[in-house]
């Protein structure tokens, strides 16, 4: 019995890394080819609220903070998150997308809300 | 009924294009079915949590009969495509005049559990989004009864789900397969195996709060693999998600047994293997 829950197991452990790999293994075959995006943050509002940037690569978002509060660049569906003090910056990594919009805002000023366009 | 009403919504180009930004906003999916359905978004990178999670079970064939099981969660995202979770759980037996059972009236930790999900499948392009969860668990008191035990069990999942109307209106999709062996004190290893599926929607009726509906079928089978069928059991219920906070949300669903069947017994439910009615209540604070 024992044996066939290692066998359920390992086979169920392999098919969710093989899914991660799959995944993961485009962003590594393509990792040289990054593209980077940036857009900052003043009186809670993004500029630009709407920004671009390539398929299928992976993408760099640098977020300046030119508020004198500290915000939170989130992103749902982009899976991402990143705390930026007051006047600082970050920098967002962000697996390779397929072509769409992607909503983003400031998990602390939520009305901040601006929009990737993967094209 | 779930599948028709989806059905006609998606093929309603109307409602399909229908794109109210109003507060609305994009939602995390996995606990907005109300957590007997769990929906694919496997959390945002380096995002830790504390889940108290409670699944109360109520009714039997006869006298009174609930028990509820807590797990203490420590979620953890890994990165934007694997999620773990882990944590102790704690059970509590309310049993009196139960045929089959023993009276119990008992609070007990009960083992511990862990969960590791992967995207299998992302939204975009797919319409659908499909994660891949796999929880180990061990209990040392029977789940059911209370009786002292020595319990492995492989919860694996398919959880899916998709937008029917963008940001508004979500349908979910779970395959559950559980296979169990339990040592009783008698000594002897018994094996069991559980398979489900369910269909939920969850409507976004005022931002960050979704209301929805969830139908399970479960049937159970002693052995490992459905090796001999002893009973299935088809649950349906209303789901209710608020986000109450940026860090902190709650999820909860209550659900009845509709119809059943029990192999050798003359009803319409099975309520050995499966519980009359049965509820969750899920509470997350991220730090």
């Amino acid at each position: 019995m024992g044996r066939y829950f290692v066998k359920v197991g390992s086979i169920a452990v392999a098919l969710s890394l093989a899914g991660t790999a799959l995944l993961f293994g485009g962003e590594g075959a393509r990792a040289e080819q990054g593209a980077a995006v940036a857009i900052s943050v003043k009186d809670h509002r993004f500029q630009p609220a709407e920004i671009h940037a390539p398929a299928n690569r992976p993408l760099a978002i640098r977020v300046k903070n030119l508020d004198q509060a500290a915000m939170e660049f989130e992103s749902v569906s982009l899976r991402v998150e990143k705390v930026i003090v007051p006047g600082g910056e970050g920098v967002v990594n962000v697996r390779p997308l397929a072509p769409g919009k992607y909503e983003f805002f400031d998990d602390f000023h939520q009305q901040t809300r601006g929009t990737l366009v993967i094209e | 009924m779930l599948m028709a009403a989806a059905t006609i919504l998606f093929s309603n180009p109307i409602l399909a294009r229908a794109q109210d930004n109003g507060g609305f906003y994009e939602l995390e999916t996995k606990y907005i079915f109300g957590n007997f359905t769990i929906g694919s978004s496997t959390g945002i990178e380096g995002e830790k949590a504390f889940e108290p999670e409670t699944e109360a079970d109520f009714g039997k064939r006869g006298g009174n009969y609930g028990v509820a099981e807590t797990e203490l969660e420590y979620e953890y995202t890994l990165n934007q495509f694997m999620q773990i979770e882990l944590g102790p759980t704690v059970s509590y037996y309310n049993i009196h005049n139960v045929p089959g059972l023993d009276d119990r009236n008992m609070g007990s930790i009960n083992g511990f559990e862990a969960d590791i999900r992967s995207v299998l499948i992302d939204r975009n392009p797919s319409p659908f989004a499909v994660t891949l969860s796999l929880e180990p668990e061990f209990h040392s008191r029977d789940e059911t009864s209370g009786d002292k035990v020595v319990n492995y069990g492989l919860e694996t999942r398919l959880e899916a789900d998709t937008e029917l109307i963008k940001n508004r209106l979500y349908l979910g999709f779970n395959v559950l397969y559980e296979p169990e062996t339990t040592r009783s004190d008698l000594g002897m290893w018994e094996n069991e195996s559980t398979l489900g599926v369910s269909s939920a929607l969850a409507y976004q009726i005022v931002p960050k709060v979704t209301i929805g509906a969830d139908l399970w079928y479960l049937s159970h089978y002693s052995g490992a693999a459905f090796n001999s069928f002893t009973g299935d059991a088809v649950y349906l219920g209303p789901t209710f998600y608020w986000q109450i906070a940026p860090k902190i949300l709650m999820s909860a669903a209550w659900e009845a047994q509709i119809a059943g069947h029990e192999v050798g017994v003359n009803s319409t439910l099975d309520l050995t293997d499966f519980s009359r009615e049965r509820a969750r209540l899920l509470l997350e604070f991220e730090f």
